[in-house]
């Protein structure tokens, strides 16, 4: 009961950074239409931004700084080749993410060459250290907590930008029908350079929620999320918000719990074999998508 | 004949087979990876059955392809015309779980690898015969009713449907024979190299592959033979300070020729022009045409 407990809170301040993910791809998805499966890559470069800036100056607000900083121009950046793909003739969604994967591979192959020789990185303990409660052998760390609330609050409060505010309602007009939009004066290229932005920042955050849950990070960590993200919101239903937040939570408790009762490679396999399954019945996704 | 050039023409092989197995599905508009866990699959499959059966090379290598075929055949029945990216991530997914249980089983040698696999002679003369069987096979898929199908079901589904495409029969078979093509390049794979390794099943593998099929050109079946030899071959002669940064060319090369070139290097347009007829004939003028006969 006790491992189900901890392993419980674990999984759901997992689930939520997932959910976080999701949702700055699905964004992508909606508001620019386009498949950003290097988005996770983004945010592990930004953890290495965070974790040099850490090592060399060993100040945390610099390195939060730093590590948000390089998100968002990550984003930022990444959008002329999008909207140069998107607005080809004859060219649909599919070019977006082989132009990403291209992306990815030289992100993923450059941190494992140069950046810190291409070992794993670990950030420094000091300030996640300490257990709150500590049940046998596994305990809750003060890093998951802050995840955990972190996450919790980025979650609510893009929401709240998305439903709530004048600039979500363009987002979502966009995401709804693109040609009436514009018809009705939407300025689509700025609403959807902004959603880049609103990506990279929550990018940035999400890389500080990660350092602070899994404590490092290697050049593989980005495809391997990728990879999970990609299906999570294959199985929710592509661009489906709601679906990934119900179906990223699924996910990381799903892990957690492999992780406590399972030994420790066959874990990961768990979750992409229940998300397999799922595919195969509904190829569409549980909650079905608004892409064609 | 030297060593190096022996796995340069063997890989170029085994690389444009692999790539045709992608380029077949990706005709009706779907990206499948699977066919590189049909290949991790039969790979191990056939090196067990060659070291510890001692099966003889034919005979692993029809069955093989039996086994590359039968998988994605069943899986088709579930993604036979599912959107593109359920079936790119059934692929990922799939690679990843083979991988895991490679990794994990003792018998097949983990994470070390596998090795002593007798060799076999004449394997170059083998594998490119078989490549030349199977590029004439697609040649006539490609020039039949099946290949114009495809071609209107990449352009416009619904436009498909309606002339009386079954697109979910067409995706299935498409999609068995790049299961089949798979198969056929984990078993040559197996016995050029005499030792396998998981890592090389893995994301890098798709990437070097879409980059092939991407920077040859997805419209027709001869831009991978151009782009084969350069991207994946030409790495092996390449000293290791040099071809250890071959990933980031793969990627730089896929953004570059997506932005400025996005069909790729040999388009049907250009192998239009090449011929002499200046008729060129695309999917969507043939559907355009089909339109105002029906209207």
């Amino acid at each position: 009961m006790e491992v189900f407990l901890a392993q419980l809170i674990n999984g759901l301040a997992l689930g939520s950074i997932y959910v976080l993910l999701v949702t700055g791809f699905n964004l992508m998805i909606l508001v620019a239409r386009i498949i950003q499966f290097a988005y996770p890559q983004f945010v592990v470069l930004s953890m290495y931004a965070c974790w040099e800036v850490l090592r060399l100056t060993n100040n945390v607000f610099l390195a939060v700084f730093a590590c948000i900083s390089t998100s968002i121009v990550l984003n930022i950046l990444s959008e002329p080749i999008f909207r140069r793909i998107t607005n080809m003739k004859g060219i649909d969604i599919n070019a977006s993410f082989v132009a990403s994967l291209g992306i990815a591979i030289v992100i993923t192959d450059i941190m494992s060459h140069s950046l810190n020789y291409g070992f794993p990185i670990a950030f420094p303990t000091s300030w996640v250290e300490g257990s709150l409660a500590r049940f046998g052998l596994i305990m809750i760390s003060k890093g998951q907590l802050y995840a955990l609330a972190g996450s919790i609050i980025a979650v609510l409060l893009f929401f709240y930008l998305l439903y709530r505010t004048k600039q979500g309602r363009l987002f979502r007009a966009i995401a709804e029908n693109r040609f009436a939009a514009r018809l009705i004066g939407i300025p689509i290229v700025k609403t959807s350079i902004f959603s880049y932005f609103i990506a990279g920042l929550l990018g940035g955050f999400i890389a500080i929620l990660l350092s602070l849950l899994l404590g490092s990070a290697s050049p593989w960590l980005g495809e391997f999320v990728a990879l999970k993200i990609l299906a999570v919101s294959i199985v929710a239903g592509l661009g489906n918000l709601r679906g990934g937040l119900v179906c990223g939570l699924c996910l990381g408790v799903t892990e957690a719990m492999a992780m406590g009762y399972l030994s420790g490679s066959w874990s990961n396999v768990v979750s992409f074999v229940i998300m397999l399954i799922i595919i195969l019945i509904k190829p569409q996704g549980l909650f079905g998508t608004s892409i064609s | 004949m030297p060593t190096v050039l022996s796995y340069f023409l063997g890989f170029t092989a085994i690389y444009i087979l692999m790539c045709w197995a992608i380029y077949l599905p990706y005709r009706v508009g779907q990206l499948y990876f699977t066919t590189v866990a049909c290949m991790a699959i039969v790979a191990y499959f056939s090196g067990f059955a060659a070291r510890e059966w001692g099966w003889p090379f034919i005979f692993v290598l029809l069955v093989g392809i039996a086994i590359g075929a039968i998988i994605a055949y069943i899986l088709s029945h579930a993604i036979g015309k599912a959107p593109c990216f359920t079936v790119v991530i059934v692929g990922l997914a799939f690679i990843f779980i083979v991988k895991t249980v490679i990794e994990n089983w003792e018998l097949l040698g983990g994470t070390v690898g596998f090795f002593g696999i007798p060799p076999v002679n004449n394997l170059l003369l083998i594998a490119y015969i078989l490549l030349g069987i199977v590029g004439f096979v697609i040649y006539q898929i490609d020039h039949s009713r099946l290949g114009r199908a495809a071609s209107v079901v990449f352009v416009d589904r619904d436009a498909a449907a309606s002339l009386g495409v079954n697109i979910k029969s067409l995706g299935m078979f498409y999609q068995t024979i790049a299961g089949a093509i798979g198969g056929m390049a984990g078993v040559l794979y197996t016995f050029l190299l005499g030792s396998l390794s998981p890592e090389f099943f893995a994301f890098a593998m798709v990437g070097s592959l879409v980059c092939m099929l991407f920077v040859g050109g997805y419209t027709t079946m001869w831009g991978v033979i151009v782009s084969a030899p350069i991207l994946g071959g030409i790495p092996i002669l390449l000293p290791v300070t040099i071809s250890s940064w071959r990933q980031v060319i793969y990627g730089i090369l896929l953004v570059l020729i997506i932005l400025v070139r996005p069909e790729g290097l040999i388009t049907k347009r250009m192998l239009w022009n090449l011929k002499g007829k200046n008729r060129y004939k695309t999917a969507s003028n043939l559907v355009n045409t089909r339109r105002e006969k029906v209207g």
